[in-house]
């Protein structure tokens, strides 16, 4: 977990898609307790992640949250 | 792939040990999963994942196999049961993975020799899938007595099963679609 991916965003502020640039949805997050204690979130104990899903290829991609 | 696509729902078998039963239960449930129209399918067998053992999680994916969970809308998972718990080289190779199981469903076909059809297995796999992200059905499949349920060559002997299997399925492919649709339509509050 915590792989930390870039992706542009579009002016709704949804991410395109790195790999086919459809418009993704972000519908889940997830703190890994695992990660880097320094980049740690202290009310979570861990790092946020969250998950993004493109409805056009499927692709899904995990970046660290934003604060 | 949006929603109008086919839905896409691999069996995976979970374990690799010579004369294991399980790949009979596997192939059967892949060929009714392939009934259904609008699902393709096919067969993941860990025997065929070359993962090593001198790592763990993330750390060792295997890229095809990581494409193929990130096409996924379900997973069946076949698993027998093993001192009343799972294969090590199934949860070894589930943890290979994270972001490609969010908000997907399963379902788990538990096989065993005894007449309790995997219920042990499966209950010691729920714990697992809901960490991995995935949304389990409150349908299971059930292979008691496994050993007796098919002839050598993988022929089904026993006529009830078909039937249990097709409610199992529509209730996953159930759950696949609502998932699907909340995956790519339904953002998290902010």
């Amino acid at each position: 977990m915590n792989r930390d991916e870039q992706a542009m965003a579009s002016s709704d502020g949804r991410l395109l898609c790195p790999r086919c640039g459809g418009r993704m949805n972000l519908h889940a997050e997830k703190v890994d307790r695992g990660a880097d204690p320094a980049s740690a979130d202290a009310d979570l104990d861990g790092v946020l992640a969250e998950f993004h899903t493109c409805p056009a290829c499927k692709y899904v991609l995990e970046r660290v949250a934003l604060p | 792939m949006r929603s109008d696509s086919p839905l896409f729902i691999p069996v995976i078998l979970g374990t690799p040990r010579q004369g294991r039963y399980s790949e009979h239960v596997a192939r059967f449930v892949t060929a009714e999963v392939a009934r259904f129209p609008g699902v393709e399918t096919e067969i993941v067998d860990v025997r065929d994942l070359s993962l090593p053992v001198s790592g763990a999680g993330e750390d060792i994916k295997d890229p095809a196999f990581s494409e193929l969970c990130m096409r996924a809308d379900a997973f069946v998972i076949v698993a027998p049961e093993y001192n009343h718990g799972y294969p090590g080289l199934l949860k070894h190779v589930l943890d290979t993975n994270l972001k490609e199981y969010i908000h997907k469903a399963v379902g788990i076909c538990g096989v065993s020799a005894g007449g309790f059809g995997g219920t042990r297995v499966i209950q010691n796999m729920l714990p697992v899938l809901r960490e991995l992200g995935l949304v389990t059905i409150f349908w299971d499949g059930n292979f008691s007595g496994v050993q007796k349920l098919f002839s050598p060559d993988g022929a089904l002997l026993d006529a009830s099963y078909p039937r249990r299997i097709e409610k199992f399925l529509k209730e996953l492919i159930w759950m696949a679609k609502v998932l699907r649709h909340g995956r790519e339509n339904v953002p998290l509050e902010r």
